[in-house]
């Protein structure tokens, strides 16, 4: 009995340190220069401009955001960030011109897409995708 | 007793590849001078996409990458699977390997090196998009040209017909025209020649050299694929050599089989009759015959970085 006691007193002591040690990890803010921020995104959300947006989309971010944009994608436990959910207001609130701006220059783990998507019309396009992934 | 027959005479390699990228150049310069001539008309916009990547299973395809792309190619050509679970239908048979790498430093310019062990055979290689489809179907198709020379580096020795330098040297041209028909459907086909400097021939009755394949060999080639979702396509490709040799005509080549596609990578996975890993290797000397069921296993892989 008082080593049942002694290994749950254990048990739960290493509990507490663990939490004691663990710290919720924040985004870190990305500030977005105003003149881009206020960009407007010259690209109409229509049903050719969604396609071509998903389609990209599919191509480049689901693996880290997933196919949904909820942050679950396959190489999303392997980042040092974890993927911010898209269908939340934190990214939904965001303008056209801030999205466009963090797909082309990239940080940390997300890397720049000016080179690989060198047209802006595609990164307007896969801002109108990102836009359908609001619930 | 096998002789040799050169044939390099009548059409000097190198001065063809000049002639050709001239050829493009200027085409170009018109089509250039055309867009400035008409500086109201509204920007073109290019269909995207028409294949996933460099290559259809054993061909090129239509696609020049984007400016600044870095890409390591991979390949791999297994045995034939008639063996069965001996050789584990080929794979365990042994393998032609490319090692490839290309740079595209100028919009619509890819420059390219590869090596395999087959006779350890390198080659340098242009691709150049002369055409573009648009969307607005003012153009309907893509053409790009592809060529290439490669050089057998092996030592001289008793099996190795190399008299000269310019003996060790091959030559492949191809002009690629494709057309997207839908966001599913893409197809191309692309004529083109393989010549030889040097082949090995025989001596007749009369001791006079005979060849056995002409220094010249013509070839179409028909690829097609079939976008099942985004980033997974079906593939498939057909070969069939037009020149009739005096003696061992190449096969034609069958292939069919999957690609998957990431941001940085492309992989494709399939079943053909061409065991080589060079054009002109392929279009002149394949013996697989799929009537027979000669078919082998290979795959492409690439990764692609933008700089």
């Amino acid at each position: 009995m008082k080593r049942k006691l002694t290994l749950f007193g254990a048990v739960l002591a290493l509990s507490i340190m663990s939490f004691a040690f663990t710290s919720i990890q924040q985004p870190k803010p990305w500030p977005v220069p105003e003149k881009n921020a206020k960009m407007a995104n010259p690209v109409k959300s229509n049903g050719e401009s969604i396609a071509a947006g998903k389609a990209l989309w599919n191509l480049h971010c689901a693996s880290c955001h997933g196919k949904k944009g909820l942050g679950d994608g396959s190489k999303a436990a392997q980042l040092k960030t974890t993927p911010q959910d898209m269908s939340k207001a934190d990214l939904q609130s965001q303008s056209d011109g801030s999205i466009y701006y963090k797909i082309a220059e990239g940080r940390d783990d997300m890397p720049s897409f000016k080179k690989k998507i060198p047209e802006s019309e595609d990164i307007w396009n896969l801002v109108v995708f990102i836009r359908t992934l609001k619930k | 007793m096998k002789t040799r027959r050169k044939y390099s005479q009548y059409m000097p390699g190198l001065a063809k590849v000049c002639l050709l990228l001239i050829c493009c150049f200027a085409l170009n310069g018109v089509m250039a001078q055309d867009s400035t001539q008409t500086p109201m008309v509204k920007k073109k916009s290019y269909v995207k996409n028409t294949f996933d990547g460099n290559y259809i299973i054993d061909n090129q395809t239509v696609m020049v990458p984007i400016k600044g792309t870095f890409e390591f190619d991979i390949q791999h050509r297994f045995g034939t699977v008639n063996n069965g679970f001996s050789d584990l239908f080929g794979i365990f048979a042994g393998a032609n390997m490319k090692l490839g790498f290309s740079y595209t430093p100028i919009t619509n310019l890819q420059l390219g090196f590869d090596a395999t062990n087959e006779n350890m055979q390198v080659d340098w290689n242009l691709k150049y998009a002369l055409l573009k489809q648009t969307k607005s179907n003012s153009m309907p198709v893509s053409v790009t040209f592809f060529g290439n020379a490669v050089m057998d580096t092996r030592k001289k020795d008793a099996t190795t017909v190399f008299v000269t330098t310019a003996d060790r040297f091959s030559y492949f041209y191809q002009i690629i025209i494709a057309r997207k028909f839908s966001d599913k459907v893409s197809l191309q086909v692309s004529p083109s020649v393989s010549h030889f400097n040097d082949l090995l021939g025989y001596l007749d009755a009369d001791g006079n050299p005979k060849p056995i394949l002409k220094n010249d060999n013509f070839s179409i080639s028909a690829s097609g694929k079939f976008q099942v979702s985004d980033g997974f396509s079906v593939i498939a490709n057909y070969d069939q050599p037009l020149t009739q040799n005096p003696a061992n005509n190449p096969h034609p080549n069958l292939s069919l089989g999957i690609e998957m596609r990431t941001s940085g990578h492309d992989f494709e996975v399939f079943f053909g009759n061409y065991s080589s890993l060079m054009p002109q290797i392929n279009n002149v000397f394949n013996q697989n015959d799929y009537k027979k069921r000669e078919f082998l296993v290979g795959f492409n892989i690439s990764r692609l970085w933008n700089f």
